[in-house]
């Protein structure tokens, strides 16, 4: 019963941050609603019973991920930028769109309910995610790694201001 | 009690559908990004559920390897983002038309 409770507590927390984060005109104020709904989403996940991904959802997602979108706003100095309605129907075409998708997600998620598979006791902290991981998943993770080392080299050239074209022609 | 899997699935799929309004409604690069994270996060919660129904641990793993992929995705945008910022002076979606046909 208590489960309950806290599920529908942070699950409308979630909710209600996140219709902030699309409707609010200020992409700052979206920023930290983001944040507010991903700390729900956490508590989410321990609720499944992952707390190691919890821990991980704060650190990476409100931590550093959020911390970049905060500082890319305040580096471009958008915190006053407001974007002015323009294409209504367009804008109303979308809103309808993504209400009918969602009604029709839930409704079929309702109408076939999941079997409940046998499932045996369902160890999920760190030491057996790192077991896991170093095992049957070394490959997918050393490709990460050099996924994340790529993304730095593209964003570090992505983002200078054409600097490089006089520096290579003196 | 345990609460079951089909309240989690329907808030993902409530937070997935919000964050398809706000690519689909807004014009901020800003904002239309975080709107891809949170059905990324939609995307998660359904993982992690699954996991937990079927016992099983890939799941996990591969909410592992989904938020490293976020990471290195958030860094690219927003680094593409700033590029256009420096270019337009804007980063209205709408004003980014250089490779309209």
């Amino acid at each position: 019963m208590f489960d309950l409770i806290v599920f529908f507590f942070f699950a409308a927390i979630a909710v209600i941050f996140a219709l902030m984060v699309i409707l609010h005109r200020n992409p700052v104020v979206g920023a930290l609603a983001l944040v507010a709904s991903f700390f729900a989403l956490a508590v989410m996940y321990v609720l499944l019973d992952a707390p190691f991904m919890a821990a991980l959802q704060v650190i990476v997602y409100a931590g550093a991920i959020m911390v970049l979108f905060v500082f890319v706003i305040m580096l471009l100095n958008l915190q006053h930028q407001k974007e002015e309605r323009t294409r209504p129907i367009q804008q109303f075409l979308g809103f309808v769109s993504s209400a009918a998708f969602a009604i029709a997600l839930v409704y079929y998620i309702i109408k076939f309910s999941v079997v409940r598979a046998a499932s045996g006791p369902f160890v999920s902290d760190a030491r057996a995610i790192g077991h896991s991981l170093f095992e049957s998943y070394i490959l997918p993770f050393e490709m990460v790694s050099i996924l994340l080392l790529a993304a730095i080299v593209g964003a570090l050239i992505l983002s200078q201001r054409g600097q490089s074209k006089g520096a290579e022609q003196p | 009690m345990t609460i079951p899997i089909n309240y989690f699935l329907i808030l993902s799929a409530v937070l997935f559908c919000i964050g398809v309004c706000g690519v689909l409604t807004r014009r901020n690069g800003i904002t239309i990004f975080m709107s891809i994270e949170l059905m990324i996060n939609a995307v998660n919660l359904t993982f992690l559920a699954y996991a937990r129904e079927l016992g099983s641990l890939h799941g996990l793993i591969f909410v592992f390897f989904i938020m490293a992929i976020a990471a290195a995705e958030a860094a690219i945008g927003l680094a593409i983002f700033i590029a256009l910022y420096h270019h337009r002076n804007t980063i209205d979606v709408d004003e980014a038309n250089l490779m309209h046909w």
